[in-house]
């Protein structure tokens, strides 16, 4: 018997036994959609929080300092320090603008009064939107004091023009750098550098525009990735001033923020060490505080329990795959004992030995195949469906668990309708010809 | 000489309390386009001896030389192909593969031989004509009556055309008259030249053969025309 007849006789019998058929493919279908969906939304959630953790930038320490009592300039003596400092690849003041601002260039204005509680956008000089509580049109930015390495220990990169140069920072100059949501409100597709946007009233030119962190990174529509995805979009909505603005918009009170790059993740811990020692030295605790904060401390953490998760997901799937096999295994079983008699009849009238079962294992890859291709798609729908229903994040599934889990099914339903009919052809014929 | 058996034996359960010798030293010769009806009571041995015959199983001792081949000597294969090409069989419960059609199963053997699709459509369009059904071809077996089935069966085992038939009480499970009209079509084989062994308790469908093996707990008691055995 050749390949292209037992093929066919494969075929007659899966469509001439079509429940048997759809029982057998129901557990490969299950035990695959289950491990498809279940493994999407853990490598979903994990992908999410990399990409949360990635766009507020890799090997930063956040460190807090300030001295109430001193008259010196812990800002300065700090930032002077890390300059020195082995490990560290820049540092700069974070510092905010504690005031609400009116921004403006051309007929863009943007605004915010706090009196109606969330945001209030105006647009155009005379009309006027409201929004609330970071509705889509709030485009009013985060005003951020910093300097020329803001964007290197931020992970920002320059999609136009420069960072702020360490003179503008010295001069306390009118410049500005824009995060590129903010840009884009302002300018649309003009090009900003050198333009002159004016921050109460006051001219200040574009001389940088950084590149989006939200564009690349897809989080899915679920509502537990929302506020995830809002904080990636929030760091686009940014205005950059030099850090000695603050004289002038914070009523020169000093910044007490500072975010440092180290040079690679083995540093963190020496630098961590050097910048504690360091603060010890120069701020009285009962007069003043300092705290350095490393987010990957907490990073670790989280992916610590999101593993943890994956691993119970997994655990689950890794179940609902073996009732499935346990599925596929019992009926084909069953049907192979139903069918010894049909074994016999065949080896009377002349079949090998090696026909039966080539017959019965082509009849069974084209169960498990046909099985698994519907599982894959019903896994695939599944988690389309999940992500819709916003269980949580989820992500389309790996391409290494999709070909892993069907090469286990189909693996299984081969070995477990192989097995008894090799056992079955074993028989004398007539032995065969006897079962009922 | 087309069969020869010498001393066989089929015994189950040899040594123990619950041993059964369902063949019992059994020596018989066939020649070749003989008509041979084996005879006997329910549990005599005749399935047996049949099952043994057309290479379905195997003795437990004894010799057997078909067509001048030792059987006991082959690999499960060579019996295979024995089976395809030498024999024909045809059982009481037809042994019809219930999801194939007509055609389907009557071809079933060709495919073995990896016969192509033109010459088995041929080769089963002649064996089903020959039992007069041809107009049943597509018919599954579960649509036809029990004479259509047993029909069916025989072109099966005439579709390779094979030296011997052997069928095993052909007409147990069908009314008489079809039983007879079964009957025909062998005698018709046999006036072709086939070798038929049949199997049947019944003296009435026995008598209709040329020689008469008679067989009762496992030996062969009688053997002759139907005078010599006393039908």
């Amino acid at each position: 018997m050749n390949i292209s007849q037992a093929v066919k006789m494969a075929a007659k019998s899966i469509s001439s036994n079509k429940a048997r058929s759809f029982l057998t493919m129901l557990g490969i279908i299950i035990g695959l959609a289950a491990v498809i969906i279940l493994v999407s939304y853990a490598e979903g959630q994990t992908l999410a929080m990399k990409a949360y953790y990635e766009s507020m930038g890799t090997n930063v320490l956040e460190v807090s300092a300030n001295n109430w009592m001193s008259s010196e300039d812990t800002g300065k003596m700090l930032y002077d320090y890390c300059l020195g400092l082995e490990g560290v690849e820049g540092i700069t003041p974070n510092g905010y603008v504690y005031n609400d601002m009116t921004i403006s260039y051309g007929a863009k204005t943007l605004s915010r009064n706090r009196n109606y509680g969330g945001g209030m956008v105006m647009i155009g000089g005379g009309g006027m939107s409201m929004s609330y509580g970071g509705g889509s049109d709030d485009h009013y930015p985060q005003v951020r004091l910093g300097n020329d390495k803001y964007g290197l220990c931020n992970d920002y990169k320059i999609a136009k023009g420069r960072e702020f140069s360490y003179l503008e920072i010295q001069n306390m100059s009118q410049v500005c750098i824009l995060g590129s949501d903010t840009a884009e409100y302002l300018f649309s597709f003009a090009d900003p550098i050198d333009k002159t946007i004016t921050i109460n009233g006051l001219p200040f030119r574009v001389v940088g525009v950084y590149q989006s962190k939200a564009a690349g990174i897809n989080l899915g529509n679920s509502e537990d990735s929302y506020w995830l995805s809002e904080s990636i979009k929030r760091n686009d909505k940014l205005l950059l001033l030099p850090s000695t603005m603050t004289r002038f918009f914070n009523n020169n009170e000093s910044i007490d923020e500072y975010i440092v790059k180290v040079v690679d993740s083995d540093s963190i811990t020496k630098v961590v060490t050097d910048l504690n020692g360091f603060l010890s030295n120069i701020i009285n605790t009962n007069y003043g505080y300092y705290n350095v904060y490393n987010p990957s401390e907490y990073q670790g953490d989280q992916e610590e329990a999101n593993q943890l998760q994956q691993r119970f997901l997994g655990g689950i799937a890794a179940i609902s795959l073996l009732v499935g096999g346990i599925g596929i295994m019992n009926i084909m079983l069953v049907t192979v004992t139903e069918r010894t008699r049909e074994i016999g009849i065949r080896k009377a009238i002349g079949a090998e030995r090696r026909s039966i079962i080539t017959q019965f294992l082509i009849e069974a890859a084209m169960i498990c195949g046909i099985g698994g291709l519907l599982g894959i798609a019903v896994g695939y729908i599944g988690t389309m469906v999940v992500t819709k229903l916003s269980f949580g994040l989820v992500m389309m599934p790996g391409s290494a668990i999709t070909v892993g889990a069907f090469a286990i099914s189909v693996a299984l339903g081969i070995i477990f309708g192989l097995y008894p009919a090799i056992k079955a052809s074993a028989l004398q014929p007539v032995e065969a010809l006897r079962a009922d | 000489m087309l069969i020869d058996i010498k001393d066989l034996y089929k015994i189950y359960n040899e040594g123990k309390e619950s041993e059964v010798r369902a063949l019992d030293g059994v020596s018989l010769q066939i020649d070749r386009g003989e008509f041979v009806s084996i005879i006997g009571q329910s549990g005599s041995g005749k399935s047996t001896l049949m099952n043994i015959l057309g290479c379905l199983d195997i003795p437990t001792y004894g010799d057997y030389h078909l067509d001048g081949t030792d059987v006991t000597e082959l690999s499960d294969r060579q019996l295979a192909h024995i089976r395809n090409k030498q024999i024909g069989f045809i059982f009481q419960g037809y042994n019809l593969i219930p999801a194939l059609s007509a055609r389907e199963n009557v071809e079933l053997p060709l495919i073995y031989q990896n016969i192509g699709v033109d010459k088995r459509h041929e080769r089963s369009e002649e064996a089903l004509e020959r039992v007069s059904m041809f107009d049943r071809a597509g018919h599954k077996p579960s649509e036809m009556s029990g004479g259509q089935q047993q029909r069916v069966a025989i072109a099966r085992a005439i579709a390779t055309h094979p030296n011997i038939i052997m069928a095993d009480e052909p007409t147990g499970a069908l009314d008489s008259k079809t039983g007879r009209h079964v009957l025909e079509i062998l005698h018709s084989l046999h006036d072709d030249g086939t070798t038929i062994i049949l199997i049947t308790h019944d003296n009435g469908i026995a008598a209709t053969a040329e020689r008469i093996v008679r067989i009762s707990d496992g030996k062969i008691i009688a053997d002759g025309t139907r005078e010599e055995v006393g039908l």
